[in-house]
């Protein structure tokens, strides 16, 4: 609710700075492995508790199910799984063990709600997110940095320096639109 | 013809119920078209140059006129009748638009309510009156037309009236006393419509006195001006959608309440009453007779039969049967292609039907009725049949399969391949099938609703195909179990029946797991194997269905849900049963859409997501495996 209004705020002084290098934009910020990740704050509706997720058969391990929330059943995706952040043993272990899973989405406390015109699926994430304003200028999207980065193309937005940090800006739904999900059969 | 096998097929109170839903559906129509001409006229009488208007009073008019004389509504049909006609003077130019013609029209306008709604009240409704005046008007403006060849308008045409008045009014006694009436009446008019009022009144009362019929009516006519309501009101399809939407959710919201208050559902029986009933009355409003559809299958009939020049006879049966419009709507094109299908496969033509004995006029039936919360919907015709040992060599000449595997079909299994992608058993591509929509097509859109098609036949004889459809697409049966720590779901209508057997009863064939049921050998599946498959692709590995058969002790009792799909049967074994239930359920959004063996999900009262398995998808995936290991066995 509460990043509902400020997304609000955000689109209101997007307006009226008329200079797009100078415009702010909100991120909401969140930890995937060691590494910081961020995805701009239009593309989420709400941040829940992770509810219970129901595990879709012939699926890639990134997609941990599908879960109710507010009644309405979306597909939840681990982006530690989906980016190779994990350690490779405990994704296998993921397919078949199920006590497993249910130790591991215990952990992924947070679902970020992305949604799109198209669709809505949900991205775990172990701790509460923070928000950060930044100025578009700030967002360093050079090809260099996309090509070198072990993540897709059409995934990265850019990088963040803030101080010391270096946040990923990720855009989650190109992601899933151009790449799909793909169920392991065909 | 058509019509008469209809009579004798539906009894009276079919009958009935289908004259008072025609009614119904008049009724409806025509009061909108009522409220149409009054805002028309509304429209004109404001800008007289409106073209549009005239043409769109003209139109009203003439399917009013239509629509009545085929029910034989009399007056409407003939006061709608005039006002075409006057309009169409209109159009002509021949009758100018004037304040007195206004006030005629909205008098007549008036009295087609007043006619409409006495269908409903079976009052009397005097319009004799205005009809007779507007036939005045409309004889003035022809005669006058086409003598003289120039255009009068209506004022002079007043002045004109005694001598043309007498052919109209024939049966009149005092021509002359109504033409007062008119000349009154126009004269009088000029400013306030009140004035109208009462004085087409004293029209009508002396056109009345000499239709005696009528009098009593005159009194209360015209009186007050009431706003006409139909009795029907026109929903659009998605706010239906939206509050059976709602309806759902209330439903999971009521059983997750009674889940967390730890009492025994028994506590909430009026709530669970109340929320059923709202449901069924949420899912009755979405009903349609399948009639709507099967009336429309004579033209269909007609078309294809005369194309290809033979003579058909449409039975329709069940007509009143109700299912769900988006089910009636997704099947449409299915029953079109099927019913076309019939004509053009199935019916011989008349001289090959006379050397069979048969009568030269081929029938099709439609015949719907309900079984449990299925509609059941079969088209049959009485005509070659599907020869089995013609479609084996179809199979094998589309190298769908090998010519010895194809051996080992039995009849029915062959006949399930007309329904293959790919598979048009059409002998030669007509203009009217062969070309389209398949019977793969069929076959898909009546699964994707959860319904199943099957197919019988006799060479010589005729074909049946059935269709077993859900009646309502918002709520179905299920059959709830565990497996592992998740809930699934079953479709009921997939589910045979429900057993338990020992693992010593089920024993290895080939790849396979095979049990005894009644007097039948089923394929058995643990379902934990397929769904932790992580490619469908691994069934062909060896010793894919055995991995938990191996894990588990010999003596442990299983629980197995029995599924049959096109004549086969295979049973399912899941780890616990939980109970059956209702449920709502919603195919999987976007991008989880494509996954094979899950048709939807279902939030269960614990707020869970239940997954609902496609029986269907598991029959195909073990017959492509069946069929595999078959091709090895005759290598």
């Amino acid at each position: 609710m509460e990043l509902e209004t400020q997304n609000e705020v955000q689109k209101k002084s997007e307006k009226n700075v008329g200079d797009v290098a100078d415009e702010k934009i909100l991120l909401i910020v969140f930890k995937l492995g060691a590494s910081e990740y961020a995805l701009s704050i239009d593309q989420i509706k709400e941040v829940v508790l992770t509810p219970r997720i129901s595990e879709i058969p012939q699926t890639p391990a990134y997609i941990k199910g599908v879960a109710n929330i507010r009644g309405t059943v979306i597909s939840i995706i681990d982006l530690e799984a989906r980016f190779g952040l994990k350690p490779k043993k405990k994704v296998d272990e993921d397919e078949t063990d199920e006590n497993n899973v249910d130790l591991d989405t215990e952990k992924s406390n947070y679902t970020l709600v992305v949604e799109s015109e198209e669709f809505k699926i949900g991205v775990l994430v172990k701790e509460v997110p923070n928000t950060y304003s930044i100025k578009r200028s700030e967002i360093d999207s050079s090809s260099d940095i996309i090509r070198h980065s072990s993540l897709d193309e059409n995934a990265i937005k850019g990088i963040v320096k803030i101080d010391e940090r270096m946040i990923i800006l990720i855009n989650v739904l190109s992601m899933m639109e151009t790449g799909g999900i793909q169920t392991t059969n065909e | 013809m058509n019509v008469a096998f209809d009579r004798i097929n539906l009894n009276d109170t079919i009958m009935s119920s289908k004259e008072e839903e025609y009614k119904e559906m008049f009724l409806s129509e025509a009061l909108q078209n009522y409220e149409q001409l009054n805002e028309l006229f509304t429209t004109l009488e404001k800008d007289h140059d409106d073209s549009e208007s005239i043409d769109s009073i003209f139109r009203i008019t003439h399917t009013l006129k239509g629509n009545a004389m085929g029910m034989g509504y009399e007056g409407i049909a003939s006061l709608s009748h005039v006002m075409e006609d006057v309009f169409s003077e209109v159009k002509e130019g021949n009758i100018k638009l004037n304040k007195s013609l206004f006030d005629n029209m909205f008098k007549a306008n008036d009295k087609l309510g007043a006619l409409i709604d006495a269908l409903t009240t079976e009052e009397k409704v005097s319009y004799k009156g205005i009809l007779t005046k507007l036939n005045v008007i409309l004889r003035k403006a022809r005669e006058k037309n086409q003598p003289s060849g120039n255009s009068t308008d209506v004022n002079d045409n007043k002045e004109q009236v005694p001598e043309e008045n007498i052919p109209v009014v024939e049966q009149e006694t005092t021509p002359e006393a109504e033409l007062n009436e008119v000349k009154q009446t126009t004269e009088g008019v000029e400013e306030q419509p009140e004035i109208i009022e009462t004085s087409t009144e004293n029209t009508d009362e002396v056109i009345e006195v000499e239709e005696e019929i009528e009098e009593e009516e005159i009194e209360e006519d015209d009186t007050q001006r009431k706003v006409a309501f139909s009795d029907i009101v026109q929903i659009p399809i998605r706010k239906l959608d939206a509050l059976m939407n709602q309806v759902e959710q209330l439903i999971i919201e009521r059983d997750r309440l009674i889940a967390v208050s730890g009492r025994s559902s028994s506590d909430f029986t009026s709530l669970q009453r109340i929320t059923s009933d709202l449901q069924y009355s949420v899912m009755d409003v979405r009903l349609v007779q399948i009639g709507f559809l099967f009336n429309k299958f004579h033209r269909v009939v007609r078309d294809v039969a005369s194309i290809e020049s033979k003579q058909v006879n449409l039975v329709l049966k069940g007509t009143e049967v109700e299912i769900d419009r988006n089910i009636l709507k997704i099947m449409s094109d299915s029953l079109v292609h099927l019913v076309r299908n019939s004509v053009s496969h199935g019916i011989e033509d008349a001289q090959t039907r006379i050397q069979r004995g048969k009568p030269e006029e081929g029938v099709i039936t439609l015949n719907a009725r309900n079984e449990k919360d299925n509609v059941i919907v079969e088209i049959t015709d009485d005509g070659n049949g599907i020869d089995t040992e013609i479609i084996r060599k179809k199979i094998v000449e589309k190298g769908m399969l090998t010519k010895e595997l194809a051996k080992y079909l039995s009849s029915d299994e062959v006949l399930l391949y007309i329904f293959e992608p790919g598979f048009s058993n059409a002998e030669k591509i007509t203009e009217v099938s062969g070309r389209g929509v398949g019977m793969d097509v069929v076959k898909k859109a009546t699964e994707s609703i959860g319904g199943q098609i099957s197919v019988e036949t006799e060479v010589g004889k005729g074909s049946t195909i059935i269709l077993k459809l859900p009646s309502s697409m918002a709520v179905k049966g299920a059959l709830l179990f565990l497996l592992g720590k998740q809930e699934f779901a079953f479709a009921l209508s997939y589910t045979e029946a429900v057993i338990s057997l020992y693992k010593y009863e089920i024993k290895i064939i080939n790849s396979g797991l095979m049990a005894k049921y009644l007097d039948k050998t089923i394929s058995v599946i643990f379902l934990h194997d397929l769904l932790a498959m992580k490619n469908l692709d691994d069934i062909h590995n060896e010793g894919a269905f055995h991995t938990t058969y191996h894990e588990i002790d010999d003596n442990k009792k299983l629980d197995v849900i029995v599924i049959s799909y096109g004549n086969r049967l295979i049973g399912i074994v899941v780890d616990k049963l939980l109970q059956q239930k209702e449920i709502v359920e919603k195919t999987i959004a976007k991008p989880l859409d494509n996954v094979k063996i899950l048709t939807g999900t279902t939030i269960l009262g614990n707020g869970n997501v239940c997954l609902v398995v496609d029986a269907v998808a598991i029959a195909e995936i073990l017959f492509k495996s069946s069929q595999k290991s078959k091709v090895m066995e005759v290598m």
